[in-house]
């Protein structure tokens, strides 16, 4: 025991710490209710993330296989293997290195060490680049359902297809592409953050859910995802949207978060709306309605009673402008509060 | 058990072997279980908590890559889990709570049977959440506080307050 650890600490308590047990039998045998619970399944993953550039080249190349795969194999995109190249490095897929080109079956885990990275084509609806230091697995390979678990590290993912095909399971939740292009970064126990750079993406875990568009970030956390922000939104209401979401400051946060923003970030008050308690909806709906006056259809009741028609008309309008504010970014300036040129 | 002998336990159960992961359980049940216990404060929690930090473990054992020994590695891990969790817990609590009486919660917690000589297991039960898990943390299973603050996303100087308020609650208890 350091200087530190005993300053302060009475000779009396001290004694009695070291007397408590370091180990305590549980009330009953858990392991059955442990072994069930992994016999289930539940696949949940793990690690740090390493950010480096992207290499298009490699991406055409895959997607150019797995193209003329699909024209040329008829059935190619409902088999359980996607095809893999290998971009930097000594990626390994199961037990073996990659070569130049393989596939990785459904079950089959990727993993990349801190030089290595990867390319996947997604059937053939897209890629993944999976960048250095990261596991991913293919979960299903379906027309329907192209899923892969992210257990730890960095991906980005870009598909071009209808929404809700490709899935990207990670420890803190679920990221279901809205037809996009987005980042993804987590750690093993559910840190991470997601930021998109085309479309829409919905992360959600444990009923709460965040819809992050283009221009967007949303902060991960093993309780799901974070209210999301637009990249330049204020310091000042990033940190008070971390405190609502993950520190438990709630009702002030709030309140902080409310001051803090601006018609720019309305689709973080959007989803302030969806999570405050019911006596802080008027002040949040209020606050929002002032930076982006709702559009015709949107009522003030109706949206404080969350009506899910109500919320997905706001939501449009929102969306409609953070898009044209997004594409339009140094080519004209846009009013924040109605999407129009100034 | 000695280390290798827990090594090879963690190299079988990386590659499925279900039958290894039991063996580790064993070993390390009782102490993971002491760690949920006086983390969370209540045993039937702490239960629920150790099945959940096994189940983890189990998802997770491909990140371990013996930098640590594997029961460090564990804590650490079990550590992290019943800290979110809690946080987790405080935070849907604090939501069906007055928002303006942010001791409300607190102040219930810290309540406990008049005139009760506790032991000090029970009297750490009694403790505030973040007092109580940074004396566990820190007086019961070593962690210092820069390893705390890592682990928990709390700022050291926090650390060191809630250490402190924890040791002198306490102290108030143990003397009534």
């Amino acid at each position: 025991m350091d200087h530190e650890r005993d300053h302060d600490l009475d000779p009396e308590l001290h004694e009695a710490v070291g007397r408590l047990p370091q180990s305590v039998d549980p009330p009953e045998d858990l392991w059955p209710g442990i072994r069930d619970r992994i016999r289930s399944g539940g696949a949940r993953r793990g690690r740090r993330a390493v950010f480096v550039r992207w290499l298009p080249l490699a991406a055409a190349a895959v997607l150019v296989v797995a193209v003329a795969g699909w024209l040329g194999g008829g059935a190619r995109g409902t088999s359980a293997a996607w095809e893999v190249q290998r971009v930097a490095g000594v990626p390994r897929v199961g037990d073996a290195p990659l070569g130049t080109m393989g596939t990785i079956r459904v079950g089959q885990w990727l993993e990349t060490d801190d030089s290595s990275r990867a390319v996947i084509a997604v059937g053939a609806i897209g890629h993944v680049e999976v960048r250095p230091g990261t596991r991913v697995r293919l979960l299903r390979a379906h027309p329907t359902d192209h899923r892969l678990a992210l257990k730890y590290g960095s991906i980005y993912a870009q598909v071009d297809a209808p929404p809700r095909l490709f899935f990207v399971e990670t420890p803190a939740g679920t990221a279901v592409d809205l037809g996009c292009a987005y980042t993804l970064d987590v750690d093993s126990l559910g840190t991470g953050v997601l930021r998109v750079t085309a479309g829409y993406v919905e992360f959600s875990w444990s009923g709460r859910r965040s819809i992050v568009p283009l221009g967007a970030a949303a902060q991960i956390r093993p309780e799901g995802p974070g209210i999301p922000t637009v990249e330049d939104a204020p310091e000042a209401l990033r940190r008070a949207l971390l405190e609502f979401d993950f520190a438990g400051g709630v009702a002030p946060a709030a309140r902080a978060a409310l001051a803090a923003a601006r018609a720019e970030d309305a689709l973080s008050l959007w989803h302030l709306l969806q999570r405050v308690e019911p006596p802080l909806r008027p002040a949040v709906y209020d606050r929002l309605a002032s930076l982006v006056p709702p559009p015709p259809g949107v009522a003030r009741d109706a949206a404080l009673q969350l009506d899910g028609g109500t919320l997905e008309r706001y939501w449009e309008r929102i969306r409609r402008i953070a898009w044209r504010r997004e594409i339009l970014r140094g080519v004209r300036e846009i009013d924040p509060r109605t999407g129009l040129g100034k | 058990m000695p280390a290798l002998a827990v090594n090879a336990l963690v190299r079988r159960a990386q590659a499925g072997d279900e039958a290894a992961f039991e063996a580790l359980y064993r070993e390390h049940a009782g102490r993971v279980f002491a760690l949920c216990l006086r983390l969370s404060g209540d045993r039937t929690r702490a239960t629920e908590l150790t099945q959940d930090v096994f189940v983890r473990c189990w998802e997770q054992l491909g990140s371990f890559r013996g930098e640590s020994a594997f029961g460090s590695w564990l804590y650490r891990l079990a550590v992290n889990l019943v800290w979110s969790t809690n946080r987790g817990d405080r935070r849907r609590e604090a939501r069906v709570l007055p928002v303006e009486d942010p001791g409300a919660h607190e102040a219930r917690r810290e309540t406990s049977p008049p005139g009760l000589r506790l032991d000090l297991a029970r009297a750490i039960a009694t403790l505030p959440h973040g007092a109580r898990e940074v004396f566990v943390l820190y007086d019961v299973e070593g962690f210092r506080h820069e390893e705390i603050a890592r682990m928990t996303g709390i700022a050291v100087g926090t650390s060191k307050a809630q250490l402190f308020r924890a040791r002198r609650l306490l102290r108030e208890r143990l003397e009534r």
